[in-house]
């Protein structure tokens, strides 16, 4: 019964959706196919070939059938033994359309038992391709961005700079117009987590609200990059790409030591660091000359990696896995290629060779990775080269303090110093102690040290053992622009220039990408981790290479960019979907108007936090150890862990400080997405669960901040209950609630207090809960009655989305 | 199109699940929900519970148990008896076993021969060699298919579990469990698909990741559960102190009504999945309890697993392991860590035997009593086996890690019991006789399930994501009934 209901409906769906596709299919090609359309080989022809193709008639020379390869245009127009596979103009003549569209089991391409099959529809345009030419172009993403045309549009009146160009254009060739503006407060909203993570506080709502100057928007918009939580909020992502954790990941798992990266990077994004220079520190921040203390510490990217001091491992092993994860990390972050593919045998869709794999790794072959076998089972475990700093944020307060205990000290040892020699004494032992509690301040942070490099052969299929192959020097994919160093062996940091040449095909639009997904929630090409055969056609090509080309322009100026994407107002669109659009354009690809999704697991700890004011904006430093179910590591060993939550304001700091253990992520982060970070992570799932529902309703970090947001609303939410639900409602959800809305809670409201009043025991084991002081003789029936009523507002999709 | 955020079946689906009328769904509706509700990103395609077009032919197993014993057990004390490794036991091990092969801790180290520490014997009427310290197993040898066989790829644990879960040591692939939900879906109401547990009790050194029972690239509502049995079963299943069943019943349905009331406004189609996925949670807190509740079980069945308890043994989970079988979950992971003997072997077989002979034994009795054995497939073995080699860590010998020859059994869901496969050469190092890598396990487990491993992928980074991966694997027909 459903599933005929189901049925039914898609069909009706589709139907609808077919005859208005009819209509506007020419004009907008790149969302439908259209029989009528130029063919071109990025858009049209390589997804095909390279999903059902490559695999036998591609770059994998182990693989390649009959010796032909269809990946490049020399080699696939070449005679065969029986004429040309492909003959422009004539696919009657071509034999590569006989062997794809014959009837033949024997014949039929691709063969039957490889689990592959063409559709009518792709061998259509296979056979209009050779019909109009046999045209091949480069991968899109293999060559250097140029400036695009800007489009011209209608209704120029709503361009407010030329990204709104890109994306109207191809709106106006739609059935769709462009959505309208967002209604204030939610533009206010969604910047506030996009920039910052964090939720407007009351204050910045109400000023917004009343400002009508033209440049009200904006003003938000620089107050918002001025931040010091925009880089915390850019941190979150940037941690995820590089695959940031407290722990080495392997095995018994031990905390390792790094925490002075993280400050790092998230003090790089508030100052605007040029990702040029973002990228040299960290792939190569020890090569620099006279290096400072903040470019080694750039540098810990080339260590926070898995590794392993297990009992029993074979160090040419690991030193092997070493290689490989930095290949996957570098490749991924930098140029959204799948590299790894190429550890065991030559890439099957792009031109990657396994000695373009090992010609890379070779680039990290001087990192000193020798001592990682030596660490042993203490907490942290210590992974030398490791260098003694303190935090970043710290650094200058504490410095200019040591300085000063220094010249007093200096001061004291003076022959003309007054002072007795006991009082000198006393004297100086007590500023000796003080600086040794400072100094005591400080965090060890493994770092890269370069060392002569170890040779780096080409494994065949990977195999650490096989000792047989040749040994390669360090070299960019021999396809792409060669890093040029004369005859100096090339090192890390040749490797970080080249990466961000102004004509390297990929950096640029890797990130800007990316930027775009830290915006909308999708990229521009939907492949967040693979730019290459494999990845999506990008919804709108020049709009990214427009942005790659300006972003490079501009110095790989960050925030530029930011406020570029963010004040278009493609941006500011309404992120309400219309039944037109979910029944024609479901992914949005044309972005006729804003997406909605669930904000990350850190952002949903970090609004409930900052909307009950628990919120401790401290920056930087050791990671915070939040609640969490007690026996989680019972499973770690070497040695056993036992989990202490921090019992002072740590307990209440940002997400992206929270201890990421590896082998057991905290709970709430899993339950919401969060990923254990073995791997480079591109784009988080955005899942929608029981247990994300569980965690949400019972974890105890949750009913602390609704505690101690229920205290405030009695103390500053006036004396009525309807008062009162609206101003937690507006400082949750930056709205008014309706009638039923208020209905509702008021309803919850009093039967709460029904309940607690029969029993009050239970009101106070519910206000018990975290370990926030609840003032003596507070009428805890009334605070657990509203904390209950907190508890509803937290968990309402509303609170956890960004419209 | 991994990357599609909304994909147009999955909206239509829900949509039509779920219908106008978003509070108060029945059960056959919130099933629906459990299964195809929308993750980002992914192209998945489900028929009713299924992913599309699966099962790809008839299964024979509805569900697994894989009893994990982690550490590695001696293959050469349990299921392979080596006489020629006794006449050998103090002697030099030839060079051209070991020449050129990875080895663990005996890196560097003298390498001697170590004979078997047991005695084996024949048992049940298929006569199966089974070793004197495993006599429950010994029981149920007409039951079980041993593979003398396996050989995997890594020397370490952890990604020797890595291998045995996912098909390979790079990390960030989806495990099995994760693969099978992904594919069939979850045929229970109210509780995860997936469920992992560790048993406590004996040594337990070994440490493990919950990466073991990660989904990866697929949807994390395929990651493995881990159910506690100290503590909360599932974290965050209990309610707040001071919150009683009557209260959270009615909170969660304020916020299903506030959130009713917000999608008048703004059709959301998330909305409407997280109303049932509240509803689902405040199941969840009473079946999970009922689940862990062992009241309702007569006096024979607790003494037929050696139940003394809700106290987390192995003999527990084995219990539990059926109360989730009988519920629908389908896929059951028990581990029991504490079997890494590099020394004083005998010593700690005795204690991993005494905790987990009896219990596994009594798991597949159960089945079978219930009739649940013949569509219930059972895994028994490590990561990995260990050194026909001496190694002398402690006061009594022991053996070092070894993955060139190893043994597991099989057992149920169309799995010949009273039967064996493949060989280890004469002192048990190589497997040489029809060697079984863990890929063609993968492929015979997904096989018994009506899965065609080279058919079931997903796509991930543009590429065709398989369990089995991109070697070539196999599978075991000639274990198959």
């Amino acid at each position: 019964m459903k599933a005929r209901m189901m049925k039914s409906l898609k069909n009706s769906f589709l139907c609808k959706g077919l005859m208005l596709c009819l209509a506007w299919g020419m004009l907008f090609p790149g969302l439908l196919f259209s029989a009528e359309k130029k063919i071109r080989f990025n858009r049209d022809v390589r997804p095909i070939l390279s999903d059902k193709c490559f695999y036998c008639h591609g770059p994998d020379s182990n693989k390649r059938e009959a010796d032909f390869r269809l990946d490049v245009e020399a080699e696939a127009k070449k005679k065969l033994s029986e004429g040309f596979a492909l003959v422009p103009g004539h696919p009657e003549k071509s034999q590569l359309f006989e062997r794809i569209s014959s009837h033949d089991e024997d014949e039929i391409m691709p063969p039957a038992d490889s689990g592959k099959k063409l559709s009518s529809k792709e061998i259509e345009t296979l056979k209009k391709w050779i019909e109009q030419g046999a045209v091949y172009e480069p991968h899109w993403c293999f060559i250097p961005p140029s400036e695009p045309k800007i489009p011209q549009v209608k209704n120029q009146g709503w361009v407010k700079n030329k990204i709104d160009n890109f994306i109207l254009e191809k709106i106006e060739g739609s059935p769709f117009t462009v959505s309208p503006r967002a209604d204030k407060a939610t533009l206010l909203r969604r910047l506030s987590f996009d920039l910052t993570g964090l939720p407007p506080t009351e204050k910045e709502r109400e000023e917004f609200l009343k400002d009508n100057s033209p440049h009200a928007y904006e003003k938000v918009v620089d107050r918002l990059l001025a931040s010091p939580h925009y880089g915390e909020r850019l941190a979150i992502y940037w941690l995820d790409l590089v695959r940031y954790a407290d722990t080495v990941g392997y095995h018994g798992d031990q905390d390792h030591s790094i925490t002075p990266y993280r400050d790092y990077v998230i003090k790089s994004f508030n100052e605007n660091m040029p990702f040029d220079q973002f990228t040299r520190e960290q792939l190569a921040g020890d090569l620099f000359k006279n290096a400072t203390e903040e470019q080694k510490i750039a540098s810990g990217y080339n260590r926070v990696l898995q590794t392993s001091h297990e009992g029993g491992v074979q160090e040419k092993e690991y030193l092997a896995k070493y290689s490989a994860d930095r290949v996957r990390n570098i490749s991924t972050v930098w140029m959204g290629a799948t590299m790894g593919c190429a550890e065991c045998h030559d890439h099957k869709y792009d031109p990657y060779t396994s000695k373009d794999f090992y010609s890379m790794a070779s680039f990290f072959a001087d990192v000193d990775d020798n001592r990682t076998f030596k660490g042993g089972n203490s907490l942290p475990t210590k992974r030398e080269p490791e260098i003694l700093v303190f935090s970043l944020f710290e650094k200058k307060e504490l410095t200019n303090q040591l300085q000063k205990l220094k010249s007093e000290i200096q001061k004291i040892e003076k022959p003309e110093s007054k002072l007795t020699k006991e009082e000198k004494e006393k004297k100086l032992n007590q500023l000796n102690a003080e600086v040794e509690k400072i100094k005591k301040k400080k965090i060890r942070c493994m770092v890269t040290e370069s060392i002569k490099p170890r040779d780096i052969r080409i494994l065949a299929r990977g195999d650490w053992m096989d000792e047989t192959g040749k040994i390669v020097v360090p070299a960019g994919p021999d396809f792409l622009k060669r890093v040029s160093t004369g005859s100096a062996r090339a090192t890390r940091l040749d490797l970080a220039n080249s990466l961000v040449s102004t004509e390297h095909p990929q950096t640029a639009r890797v990130f800007m990408n990316r930027m775009w997904y830290l915006f909308f929630g999708e990229g521009i090409s939907r492949n967040l981790l693979d730019m290459g055969s494999q990845g999506e056609w990008p919804t709108h090509l020049e709009l990214l290479d427009f942005l790659s080309v300006r972003f490079i322009e501009n110095g790989w100026n960050i925030k530029k960019m930011a406020k570029m994407i963010v004040m278009s107002n493609t941006y500011q669109q309404s992120s309400l979907q219309t039944d037109q659009h979910q029944e024609i354009d479901p992914l949005n690809k044309l972005i006729s108007h804003q997406n909605r999704f669930r904000i990350s697991a850190e952002m949903i700890r970090d609004n409930a936090l900052a909307v009950s004011g628990l919120l401790n904006r401290k920056m930087g430093g050791p990671s915070a150890h939040p609640y969490q179910p007690a026996g989680y590591y019972a499973h770690l060993n070497f040695p056993k862990r036992v989990y202490h939550s921090d019992k002072n304001s740590n307990q209440y700091r940002r997400g992206v400080y929270i201890h990421w253990q590896r082998q057991f992520l905290h709970p709430m982060l899993r339950a919401f997405d969060a990923p254990s970070r073995e791997e480079c992570t591109g784009q988080r799932a955005i899942s929608n669960t029981p247990l994300a529902a569980l965690t949400l309703l019972n974890d105890p970090t949750f009913l602390e901040a609704e505690k101690v947001f229920a205290m405030k609303v009695i103390k500053e939410g006036g004396e009525s209950v309807e008062s009162r639900i609206r101003w937690m409602w507006i400082r949750a959800l930056s709205r008014q609630p309706n009638a039923q809305e208020l209905k509702v809670l008021t309803q919850l409201y009093q039967n709460s207090v029904k309940e607690y009043l029969s029993k009050p025991e239970n009101a106070e084991k519910l206000t018990k809960i975290g370990m926030f002081p609840v003032p003596e003789k507070s009428d805890l029936v009334q605070l657990a009655s509203w904390m209950t009523v907190a508890r509803a507002i937290f968990n309402l999709n509303e609170m956890v989305t960004r419209n | 199109m991994w990357n599609s955020n909304l994909n147009l079946q999955n909206l239509i689906n829900r949509r039509t699940f779920l219908g106008n009328t978003s509070l108060g769904l029945g059960s056959a509706a919130l099933l629906s929900l459990l299964n195809s509700e929308n993750s980002l990103g992914s192209s998945e395609e489900r028929e009713g519970i299924h992913l599309k077009g699966l099962p790809h032919f008839e299964p024979k197993a509805k569900r697994v148990i894989f009893l994990c014993m982690a550490g590695g057990p001696s293959h050469l004390e349990t299921f392979d008896y080596k006489p020629t490794l006794e006449k050998m036991d103090g002697k030099l091990m030839p060079d051209s076993f070991t020449n050129g092969q990875p080895i663990a801790q005996l890196q560097g180290k003298e390498l001697k021969c170590l004979g078997p520490q047991y005695k084996f014997n024949k048992h049940g009427e298929s006569g199966q060699m089974i070793a004197d310290i495993l006599p429950h197993t010994a029981k149920i040898a007409d039951d079980i298919c041993i593979i003398r066989s396996l050989n995997t790829d890594q020397i370490n644990h952890d990604p020797a579990h890595t291998v045995m879960n996912t098909g390979t040591s790079i990390s960030g692939r989806p495990s099995m469990g994760s693969w099978v939900n992904y594919g069939l879906g979850s045929e229970s109401q109210d509780l995860p698909g997936f469920v992992v547990m560790t048993s406590v009790g004996g040594r337990n050194p070994q440490p493990i990741a919950s990466r073991q029972w990660g989904s990866a690239f697929l949807p994390s509502r395929f990651q493995g559960v881990e159910l506690h049995t100290t503590g909360e079963p599932v974290h965050y299943v209990k309610n707040p102190n001071g919150i009683s069943k009557h209260q959270q019943s009615e909170l969660i349905n304020s916020v299903n009504q506030l959130n009713a009331i917000r999608n008048q406004s703004v059709q959301n189609p998330e909305i409407e999945t997280r109303i049932a996925q509240y509803e689902l949670a405040f199941k969840m807190q009473s079946s999970i309890p009922d689940l862990v509740d062992l009241s309702d079980e007569p006096k024979h069945v607790l003494d037929l697993y050696g139940v003394k308890g809700n106290d987390g043994s192995y003999a527990f989970n084995c219990l539990l392991a059926r109360r989730m079988a009988e519920r629908g979950v389908r896929f059951i992971h028990l581990y029991h860590r504490g079997w890494d003997h590099h020394g004083d072997l005998t010593r700690h077989m005795k204690t991993c035997c005494n905790l987990c002979d009896g219990p596994t034994a009594a798991l597949v009795q159960d089945l079978k009593q219930r009739d649940m054995l013949k569509d219930t497939l059972i895994v028994w073995g490590g990561e990995f086996g260990r050194t026909p080699m001496f190694q002398g860590k402690g006061k009594l010998p022991g053996r070092d890690h070894h993955i060139r020859g190893f043994s597991m059994w099989m057992a149920g869901g169309g799995v010949k019991g009273g039967t064996s496969y493949g060989a280890t050469d004469e002192l048990g190092y190589n497997a040489v006789e029809n060697p079984v890598h863990i890929r063609d396990l993968h492929a015979t487990m997904l096989h018994l399930m009506g899965i065609h491993h080279e058919r079931f992928s997903t796509k991930y980074q543009g590429l065709d994501m398989r369990l089995t991966g991109v070697e070539e694997s196999r599978v075991l027909k000639e274990i198959l009934i």
